[in-house]
């Protein structure tokens, strides 16, 4: 594997508690991303997978923020730069899309205004040529008729293509990373599909290394080639995407997988997780899933197990599977 | 009583759309959210409606439990006409159809304990103040919940256990029909399979017909004998389920199956140098 082109390394986020103390929700993250690789996090809510995507953009404010670790991009950590040096980053080298569309547009600017600001904010450029930067980023998401549609408000627009508008956005200045952060939760299943393919489309064409994070292993397993399984603020697996489908280790991603049911095989009671994930500040001091795993030990809930690297997969269970 | 449960005739429901001003003059158009839909669901049916937004399926909800008035056309509850017995506002029909909202958060009121929320539905029902409580804590355990949730706030409870609090709600009324409007969409797939089982067990043990209005293909065919799936305000097709999703036959129907995530069996760049990849692309329409 070539250098990575990021790689997060015993990141931890807490949360000031009203006592004082600090409740963690990120306990010691670890995985890297290779230039141009599409890599999916996975996991419940509450399991941390937007707070440290969060940290990483250096998004985190009050009460939360970054207690620990290094997020180190293109050898840079992220942690110890500047706020000035991160806006220089956001935008330009990593770009982030949220769950909400409707929320991340300014309701009073026009898409084409949105998209201009971000390019000269981070490239010399004349207006009219910002435009047609934007127009062609526009286009390049699958937006009909581009340049006439510079000038509508958020409004105008379906959730579907207001997505795509902030995935141009996101793309304008060719960013080496795309943080997609549950893209399609709030759209419906067909415009989900779209999505989706839109942003492995884009990953193949222009080279962008893509995080895509979601709670349904099925959708990211579409596009990624690597897959990260978060529980309780750690990573618990990771590997290819086709070992963490088909030959996955950890009982926390053999259930995930299966209690999302499909259009084909028999019709029965669809295999649930019992119970609930942990809650902030109760975490069991042993691994996080011991609770809820059906193939927990004593030793499971006792002691965390750590995360080990075997080959091109890593795993944290005392029980694997 | 051989008839549908619940029948709808030639129901439509339009909105006028278009600025105040426009409406002002007359210049204002309609948007037809329902559109001529006739539908009969017979008892102890477990009916799927499938569809995205727009599709018309929230308002056919709304219309069959008499939170709104169709535009034309009817809604039969054993053959009633349901503008009739509404005349009657809180009529013995109320508690025979009722509704789990999608946003289990706004569904329930912020300031009640889960408890009070149960015991005043139970009041409605005429259920005696001293059996109110007890009858609570037999709903929540119905529904999966432990008796240590009735004093809790709406917030201090997790997307799924408020969605079960909902349910609890509506079964409290023992209908005989129950809408469930996107159920689970908002929560985690691992809760999502929870609340499907519940779902799924509680209509057989208490006889319940279902109306599962989702756009989640998959947890329709786990739960439901029938599916129904509708378009820009119109039924486009509709079968038993597993008839339906394995042959279907009209092409809105196919694009909604091929939109289901499929995991790698769904890729078209191959996952590993052993893994064929999916060859049909998926339409492309913005939007």
């Amino acid at each position: 594997m070539s250098a990575p082109l990021l790689s997060v390394e015993g990141l931890r986020v807490g949360f000031r508690a009203a006592d004082g103390g600090m409740v963690e929700a990120v306990r010691g993250v670890d995985f890297a991303i290779a230039p141009g690789e599409a890599v999916g996090i996975v996991g419940e809510s509450g399991s941390g997978k937007s707070l440290s995507m969060l940290a990483v953009m250096r998004l985190l404010g009050p009460p939360a923020r970054a207690t620990g670790g290094r997020v180190l991009f293109d050898g840079e950590d992220l942690l110890a730069a500047d706020e000035a040096r991160m806006r220089a980053l956001r935008g330009r080298d990593i770009a982030m899309v949220f769950q909400d569309p409707q929320s991340s547009l300014n309701p009073a600017l026009t898409i084409g205004r949105q998209i201009t600001d971000v390019v000269r904010a981070h490239r010399q450029v004349s207006r009219s040529e910002a435009r047609r930067i934007a127009a062609e980023a526009l286009e390049r998401v699958g937006i009909p008729a581009a340049a006439t549609r510079l000038g509508a408000y958020p409004h105008e627009f379906s959730g579907g293509m207001r997505q795509r508008a902030l995935i141009a956005m996101a793309v304008a200045c060719r960013p080496r990373l795309l943080i997609a952060d549950e893209p399609t939760t709030a759209l419906d299943v067909t415009v989900q599909a779209q999505i989706v393919d839109l942003i492995a489309e884009l990953r193949r064409d222009l080279g962008i290394a893509v995080i895509f994070i979601s709670h349904n292993l099925q959708l990211v397993s579409e596009i990624v080639d690597r897959v990260v399984v978060m529980y309780g603020g750690k990573v618990v697996e990771d590997g290819p995407v086709a070992d963490i489908e088909l030959r996955a280790r950890h009982p926390y991603t053999r259930l995930l997988r299966s209690c999302v049911p499909s259009l084909s095989g028999p019709v029965g009671p669809l295999v649930a997780i019992e119970g609930a994930p942990p809650r902030l500040g109760r975490m069991p001091p042993g691994c996080p899933f011991s609770p809820r795993c059906p193939q927990a030990v004593e030793t499971c809930a006792a002691e965390m197990p750590a995360l080990l690297r075997e080959g091109r997969r890593s795993l944290a269970c005392w029980r694997p599977q | 009583m051989t008839g549908p449960i619940l029948a709808l005739r030639n129901l439509t429901k339009s909105f006028p759309q278009g600025g105040a001003f426009d409406r002002l003059l007359g210049r204002g158009s309609r948007f037809v959210a329902l559109d001529d839909v006739s539908l009969d669901i017979q008892r102890g049916d477990v009916v799927g409606i499938v569809g995205e937004s727009g599709s018309g399926k929230s308002t056919l909800a709304s219309l069959a439990v008499g939170l709104a008035k169709p535009t034309s056309g009817e809604v039969l509850l054993d053959g009633e006409p349901l503008s009739r017995l509404m005349r009657n506002h809180a009529g013995p029909w109320r508690r025979r159809i009722q509704m789990v909202f999608q946003d289990s958060s706004s569904a329930l009121n912020p300031r009640k304990t889960i408890g009070r929320c149960l015991t005043e539905t139970l009041a409605l029902r005429g259920v005696e103040r001293g059996a109110r409580e007890a009858e609570a804590i037999a709903l929540l355990e119905l529904v999966g919940l432990g008796p240590e949730m009735a004093p809790r706030l709406p917030h201090e409870l997790s997307g799924g256990q408020r969605q079960r609090v909902g349910l609890a709600r509506a079964l409290a009324m023992k209908p005989d029909i129950l809408i469930a409007d996107e159920p689970v969409s908002s929560l985690d797939v691992s809760l999502q399979a929870q609340v499907i089982n519940l779902l799924s067990r509680l209509t057989r043990e208490l006889g319940l017909t279902l109306l599962f209005i989702s756009h989640d293909l998959a947890l329709v065919r786990t739960l439901c004998t029938r599916i129904i799936v509708m378009r820009k305000g119109q039924i486009v097709e509709q079968g038993p389920c597993l008839d339906v999703l394995e042959h279907p036959s009209h092409p809105y129907t196919r694009l909604l199956i091929s939109a289901v995530p499929k995991g790698i069996a769904g890729r078209r760049t191959p996952a590993s140098p052993d893994m064929p990849a999916r060859e049909p692309a998926r339409s492309a329409n913005a939007g």
